[in-house]
């Protein structure tokens, strides 16, 4: 297991509402160098809102997201990504007309010094920043088993081929904390298990995972700590045998019958 | 500079008002269009241009009215009002559905991105401006006066004639009846429902096609109503004015929130107001630049507009 | 992976290259590039038309709607934005050229980088602020601003307002290559040599990242931005790009127009404009290349289609995306071919 280092990412009190629905409530949220930390709660309870704070999809009402010293609120969606934030989305998207390489690839380009001018007149540099590029996509398609469908159209890809280049994608861009949105949404669970294995090999090679996750058996099986999150308000945060046994989740989550996905 | 505005601010008011009201008509039309489709009906300026002709043809060629005939009285005149007013409304109506038949329906029901129906609607408002062109001859139609301009009374130097009267009145209860028909009636309900969440009011069983081709319908009663006003004021039409009107309507439609129905009548009188004062000002030449000042001001400081809620959200 | 059965022009075209090696390619690219060279030679064949001369027909529309159409396409075709006001950098490079070339002693290649310049810093200026709008809100906005732009030359002093500029200088000679009008084969070399460098330029920037930035905006902007991309950035570059093109465009036309008015400068250059391009295929380069080659060409060889040109096309744009949004040729990439043929790009 990797090793857990310092707080990478922290939520201070945020806060997120749309018009009357309170999608967050005073959410605390801290997570740490080289860990898996699952957000779990029900349906609506505000974990992709979560997400979409952390991008910078929505400004949250109040309350401060720091990462890594830096704070995100001041940040546009695009430098979110550059300064090392990374995510997938629940619904699938993907740039459909782009071949699966070609996804990765341009999700490599935010690293990319060369600009338009360098592309127009094939400096050395922006030549060799393309070679680069398509390596290091093509490696990370190996990485999460996916190569062989390099050169097929996003849109024409089976669905759990999707699910993981969303994750391919997320990394092209070398994140240091990568948001995964129910990647597991959908799988039989022979594909779950072999998810795990994957979310775990990413962690190992020194990406930090936030994930959301409806089942339980996948999230206990690789999370080091879990967060409940429950109309939009925390109610545990402790490592997965202590919130699987917590009366609260129980009520809230658990006691309430989990949807099927 | 601004002598000529404060010499003439009560007539100018009055003609702000009556051209504001045929803005708040125009601009339902886009408005309620983009209330279900979230899409902005493209043809409703041409959309407006045939009902001109509607109420043109009536007059002319229905009723006989020729530039020299004498303005009609009594009995006589209300009868060519109201069939002037129904034709132009009909001959809108129609417009309308057949816009949203040809350039909309199909590519709904396909799925496709919304740049290939922009595209589809921009064509057919050039087919529909492109085919009056040619039945015209490129040339201006003027009307014949029907309606005539009786100054009633003066207020604070200010004619108030026969015409911006009957515009303001009739127009205004246009507006009112549309807007109760929306709030009140059963298609009405539905109409706000679809506008509200789609999926849901298709979930209660509401007929999306039939609820669409009723939203282009009541825009284009609404546009050509517009257009029977405008003839009763400015007393010519031609091919290509539906660019111009468009492109006010439309900054009036923006400016009350666009899909926001209310906003649409605040927005029209606002922008009427503003067009007449601003010409007043800088000369009629420049009327269109403010107007597209105006509307970019709007969309960047304002995109909900100044009464409207939300219509950009975006969800990821 | 669906295997199309009917026959497709795009990847009949795609295939012939393919299977070539480097001296036939050469060999291809050069003739085609001497054939179409050679037009202007044909117009005592079938080709002729009857109103115009042949070879004042193969500059204008012919060869300039091509090149527009090029141009156009990087914003609507690349980036999926819809620009109806693309008739104004045309108007900036006609008048930038109009105003110098009577005013100053500069000829037309010393305006044609003031020309081009001044349609792109207008392009940054429109773009700055109404990139941010989403599609239609776009479409509208640059809707008024090509009529924005005419109602300022038609209202304006230094552009002799409704009258226009007359006496616009030719171009100088180029070495032995003589200007004229009575033959305008000359003035079609240069719109042809612009034509290839505009493709040379798309070319090179679509399969390299500010064509897969493009792309990616094209397909889900929203996505693009969260994967890093400064959509704003890429979503200007390409409107100015397309600007630079119209403005080159508008310059050579003045200057081959010897006389230009604002009335020339109408919502419906825009609209002819973007029909070529939906026409021969939104996003592909020789769809749009033939599209516009034909769109240019039909209404000057067949007198009823001259007459009612705008509603032709108007139909053109409905027909075409309610029956075949692709196009002539579609933009769809077979899946196999790809990554060859970048290698190759
Ligand atoms: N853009 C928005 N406008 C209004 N309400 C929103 C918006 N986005 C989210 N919400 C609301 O916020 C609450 C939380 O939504 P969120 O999508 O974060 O839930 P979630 O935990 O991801 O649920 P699920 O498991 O279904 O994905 C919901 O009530 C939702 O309706
Ligand atoms: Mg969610």
């Amino acid at each position: 297991m990797a090793k857990i280092g310092k707080t990478l990412l922290k939520l201070d009190n945020v806060t997120m509402k749309f018009g009357g629905v309170t999608a967050l409530n005073g959410v605390n949220l801290e997570v740490k160098e080289g860990e898996i930390l699952a957000l779990i709660g029900p349906n609506g309870a505000g974990k992709t809102t979560v997400f979409n704070v952390i991008t910078g999809v929505y400004k949250q009402t109040s309350g401060v997201v720091d990462f890594d010293g830096i704070s995100l609120g001041d940040q546009k969606r695009y430098q979110v990504t550059a300064l090392g934030v990374a995510r997938t989305f629940q619904n699938i998207r993907l740039w459909g007309d782009m071949t699966a390489l070609e996804n990765v690839i341009t999700a490599t380009d935010v690293h990319k010094k060369s600009g338009l001018v360098g592309a127009l007149f094939g400096f050395p540099r922006a030549r060799r920043e393309e070679e680069e590029n398509r390596e290091k996509a093509m490696e990370i398609l190996r990485f999460i088993g996916i190569d062989e469908y390099s050169d097929r159209l996003a849109k024409n890809l089976p669905y759990g081929v999707q699910r993981r280049l969303e994750i391919a994608r997320a990394l092209g861009t070398s994140p240091k904390l990568v948001l995964l949105d129910e990647p597991a949404a959908g799988f039989n669970p022979a594909e779950k298990v072999e998810l795990a294995a994957t979310i775990k090999r990413v962690r190992d090679a020194g990406y930090t995972v936030l994930l959301i996750e409806h089942d339980m058996s996948l999230i206990m099986g690789i999370s080091d700590r879990v967060v409940v999150l429950d109309f939009g308000t925390k109610i545990a945060d402790d490592i997965p045998s202590v919130v699987q046994n917590d009366p609260r989740v129980i009520e809230a989550y658990l006691g309430v019958p989990a949807d099927a996905s | 500079m601004f002598e000529v505005l404060i010499d003439q601010f009560w007539s100018l008011t009055l003609a702000g008002i009556s051209l504001g009201f045929i803005y708040v008509l125009v601009s339902l039309g886009y408005t309620m269009v983009y209330g279900v489709l979230r899409m902005i009906n493209f043809a409703n300026s041409e959309i407006f241009m045939w009902g001109t002709f509607g109420t043109i043809i009536t007059s002319r060629d229905i009723f006989g009215y020729t530039q020299t005939s004498a303005p009609a009285t009594g009995g006589k005149l209300a009868l060519v009002l109201i069939s002037q007013l129904i034709m132009s409304m009909a001959v809108a109506g129609l417009t309308a559905i057949f816009v949203e038949y040809v350039a909309y329906r199909r590519l709904r029901a396909k799925g496709t991105n919304r740049l290939a129906t922009l595209i589809s609607a921009i064509g057919i408002s050039i087919v529909l401006s492109e085919l009056m062109r040619l039945l015209t001859d490129s040339r201006p139609v003027g009307s014949p006066r029907v309606l005539e301009k009786i100054i009633l009374t003066e207020v604070w130097g200010a004619n108030i004639r026969l015409d911006t009267i009957v515009t303001i009145f009739a127009a205004a209860l246009i507006y009112f009846l549309l807007e109760r028909f929306v709030q009140l009636s059963r298609m009405g309900k539905a109409i706000r429902a679809v506008s509200m969440n789609e999926d849901a009011a298709k979930l209660m069983g509401v007929n999306l096609n039939r609820v669409i081709t009723t939203t282009f319908l009541v825009g284009g009663l609404a546009t050509g109503a517009a257009a029977f006003f405008y003839i009763t004021v400015f007393e010519y039409s031609k091919f290509n004015i539906g660019f111009t009107m468009g492109m006010a309507a439309f900054t009036a439609a923006v400016l009350g929130g666009i899909g926001n129905i209310r906003g649409a009548f605040y927005g029209g009188l606002f922008l009427g107001l503003l067009e007449v004062y601003a010409s007043a000002v800088l000369g009629t030449q420049w009327k269109a630049v403010t107007v597209f000042i105006v509307l970019v001001l709007v969309l960047l400081f304002k995109p909900n507009g100044l009464f409207g809620e939300a219509v950009q959200t975006t969800r990821a | 992976m669906k295997i199309r059965n009917y026959w497709n022009l795009r990847d009949f075209g795609a295939n012939l290259w393919e299977n070539a090696g480097r001296p036939v390619r050469v060999a291809i690219v050069l003739g085609s590039i001497l054939l179409v060279g050679l037009l202007p030679f044909m117009g005592g064949s079938i080709l002729a038309t009857p109103i115009a001369a042949f070879d004042a027909v193969l500059v204008y529309p012919v060869g300039m709607f091509v090149l527009m159409s090029l141009g156009l396409n990087i914003v609507v075709g690349k980036s999926g934005m819809l620009d109806l006001g693309y008739v104004a950098f045309f108007a900036i490079g006609a008048y930038t050229m109009a105003y110098l070339g009577t005013t100053t002693n500069l000829n037309t290649w010393e305006i044609m980088p003031i020309g081009i310049a001044l349609a792109m810093i207008a392009g940054v200026l429109l773009g700055i602020p109404t990139l941010r709008l989403r599609g239609d809100y776009l479409a509208i906005v640059t809707l008024g601003f090509g009529e924005i732009v005419r109602l300022i030359l038609l209202n304006s002093t230094w552009s002799k307002g409704p009258n226009g500029i007359a006496n616009i200088p030719m171009p100088p000679d180029l070495g032995p290559l003589k200007f004229e009008l009575k033959n305008q084969r000359v003035f079609f070399w240069v719109v042809m040599a612009m034509i290839l460098l505009t493709i040379w330029m798309i070319r090179r920037l679509t399969v390299r990242r500010p064509g897969r930035a493009w792309e990616a905006i094209r397909q889900d902007e929203d996505a693009a931005e969260l994967m890093g991309i400064h959509t704003l950035k890429y979503k200007i570059w390409s409107f100015t790009l397309g600007a630079a093109v119209g403005g080159a465009a508008g310059v050579l036309f003045a200057s081959k127009n010897l006389y230009i008015a604002p009335e020339m400068f109408t919502l419906n250059v825009s609209i002819l404009i973007l029909a070529c391009v939906v026409f021969g295929g939104i996003g592909n380069i020789w769809g749009v290349v033939i599209g516009a080659a034909i769109l240019g060409y039909l209404p000057d060889r067949i007198r009823f289609i001259s007459d009612a040109r705008l509603l032709a096309f108007g139909l053109v744009l409905v027909v075409v995306m309610n029956f075949r949004p692709d196009g002539l040729l579609p933009r769809k990439k077979r899946e196999k071919a790809i990554v060859k043929r970048e290698a190759n790009a």
